[in-house]
Parts: structure tokens; sequence; C-alpha cells
């Protein structure tokens, strides 16, 4: 009986949390911005749901088989969400897409910049 | 612009046609023949709990065999087409350390699903070519990670070769046994596995066949990645 209702209260603790993701990719000014709402809200919103399901599957099915199998997934979604949000982001800054006019600092791009003057003289200065 | 419209309405033309001879088929009604055969047999017969991978590698074996064959001959095409002697990986950039790190840990983890996948063909859904493909995006990703990688060929290329020699090896076998090509010798004539349905031990030779299948597609498709990342070196020919 607890076990069903912690379950039912997770999967909708969840589904809020896809629903705010959602939300902040229309809402979200650009790329980086996005991202940031997308991955998080909706890993933790996934991990709501996929180990809500697992508990409420104890009180509601009486099957012990589902927890496991849901945990097992919920661990290789936080391991692997994070990675794929990071290559995500680094590819687009990477291929020029530009910050939001609103921010303010910059330094990933200052340090490119600095590192590559500093090959161009490294190399004009051997020739 | 004409030859858009024109497109759309022989697209819709189809779309009616095709509609208006399915409307005949009500939506689940019990329309199986040779199903409910299959159904009904299919845990004395093979031992599979799965009815799919029984329907794909024993009851209609030949079928896969085509497809491992349909495989093979793409990954060959794909390494005749873009043959060429001197060839090394062209990777503009090194991933990022986050990546190469997140890719060595999940590595072992993709193999151990992709061999779970394979070798549980007989009770959960997936199969062979699922499973192999699982494990290829495993390879993939270490590509995609480093700049180096590259897969040890003289492994690779065997393997392949020697998995579906197996396949058809384990089909010549129940010929011998049985009478006809791909004749389940396991399971009719061993009887191994009969007490225990539904385990992992069961279902003749599906998962013997499965886990060969695993191991060639997941060989091949790398295969075909690894051909298809790598560029003809400058000045080489």
């Amino acid at each position: 009986m607890i076990a069903e209702i912690v379950g039912e209260f997770l999967v909708l603790f969840g589904t809020i949390f896809y629903f705010l993701s959602s939300l902040g990719l229309i809402r979200m000014p650009d790329v980086y911005n996005r991202m940031q709402t997308a991955t998080k809200s909706a890993t933790l919103g996934s991990l709501g749901v996929i180990i809500g399901v697992g508990i409420w599957a104890i009180g509601y099915v009486g099957s012990y088989a589902w927890l496991p199998k849901t945990l097992v997934i919920a661990v290789f979604l936080l391991l692997t969400n994070p990675i794929s949000a990071h290559a995500l982001i680094r590819a687009a800054y990477k291929s020029g897409i530009p910050l939001w006019e609103g921010s303010i600092v910059d330094k990933y791009g200052e340090y490119l910049k600095k590192e590559k003057e500093a090959s161009e003289e490294t190399k004009e200065g051997e020739q | 612009m004409v030859k858009r419209v024109l497109a759309i309405i022989l697209i819709l033309i189809t779309g009616y046609w095709l509609a208006n001879a399915l409307a005949q088929v009500p939506f689940g009604a019990d329309k199986m023949l040779v199903g409910k055969y299959y159904l009904e047999n299919v845990k004395e017969q093979t031992g599979a709990v799965n009815a799919v991978t029984a329907v794909v590698v024993n009851y209609r074996g030949l079928d896969t065999l085509g497809e491992v064959t349909v495989l093979f001959i793409a990954a060959t095409g794909v390494a005749a087409l873009l043959w060429r002697k001197k060839r090394e990986r062209t990777a503009k950039s090194e991933g990022s350390v986050v990546l190469q790190t997140g890719s060595k840990l999940l590595l072992p983890f993709i193999m151990l699903f992709g061999a779970y996948i394979f070798i549980h063909g007989h009770l959960t859904p997936g199969g062979g070519f699922p499973g192999g493909a699982t494990i290829a995006t495993a390879f993939l990703m270490l590509y995609l990670a480093f700049r180096e990688y590259e897969i040890p060929h003289n492994v690779f290329e065997p393997l392949e070769g020697l998995a579906g020699m197996g396949y058809v090896a384990v089909g010549l076998i129940g010929l011998i046994i049985g009478g006809y090509f791909l004749f389940d010798w396991i399971w009719q004539t061993w009887q191994l596995g009969h007490a225990n349905i539904g385990r992992l031990f069961s279902a003749g030779f599906i998962p013997i066949i499965y886990t060969l299948i695993g191991l060639k597609v997941g060989t091949e498709l790398t295969g075909i990645v690894d051909n298809m990342v790598k560029e003809p070196k400058e000045g080489g020919q």
C-alpha cells in the first residue's frame, strides 16, 4: 500500500519535471540555456518516473522483479545523459553558435582565442 | 511547384487506395491461420518462451540465414567500395575528456548488455540482431571519442566469418541428424533442457544460433563503421 503511494507520487513528480523541461525548451532564449533546462529536469524526471514504476510494482503487481531492472535503467540514464549533453553543447559551441545577447562572460571563448594566438606565435617563431 | 503539387496528389491517391484496401481488415480480428499453430505449439516444439525468436530461428530459419547473408554482403560491399591501400582516420579533433572517460567507463556495460540481449533471445524480446547492433554501438562510441582508435582487424574479420560458418554448421549437423537443414537437433534429438522451459538452458539451438548471430552482426556493423570513418591518406593511392 505504501509502496503504491510512493511510486505514484514519484511518477507524478517525474512527469511534472518532464513538463517543466519541455516548457524550458520553449521559454529559454538560446541553445545553451535550453540544453540546461532540457537535460537537468528531464534526467531528474526520468529518474522519478522509472524508479517510481519499480516501487509501484512492489505494491500493485506484488513483484520485486521490476525494481532492480528500473534501477539499472535509471543508473544508466544518470551516467549517459550528462555526457551526451556535454558533447552536444561542446559541438554547438565549436560550430560557432552564438551565446544569448544578454550573456556577459565567455571565458571559454577567450581561452580558445588565447590558445590559438599562442600556437600561431610559436609557429612564427619556429619559422 | 507543379512537380511538388503533382507528387502530393499522387501520394494522396496512393494513400487513399491503400487505406481503402486495408479498411476491409478489421483491427484485432482473429485472422490467424498459421499464427495460431505457432502460439499453441511453440513451447513443446522449440522450448522457447519467446514465440518471435522461435519463428525466426526455428520454424523459418532459412529467412534468418538469408538476412545474415544480406548483412554480410552489405559489409563486404562497403569494404569493396571504399577499398584503398593506405587509409587512416581523419578526425579533426579529439573528443573531450568527459566524453573519453565516459565512453571508457560505459564500454563494458554496453558490451555486457548486448551480450545479455543475444544470450536471452529465447526468453526476452531481442535476439541476435539487436544484441549485435548494441555491441556495434559500443565500438562506434570508441570511434567517436578517440581519434586514434582502430578495431583489431585480425580478430574481428575471422570472428565474423567463423560465426557465420558456425550458423551453417549448426544447420548442417541438423541435416545429418534430423534429415533437413536447420533441424533443431539439440531439442528434438538430444532433448536437452526439456525440464526447464523458460530458463536459460532451454530452447534447443536458439541461444547457440543467436550467440553466433550476435557476434556476427556486432563485428560486421563495427566493420562497416570502421570502413566509413577512414579516408585515403594524402599522397597515398
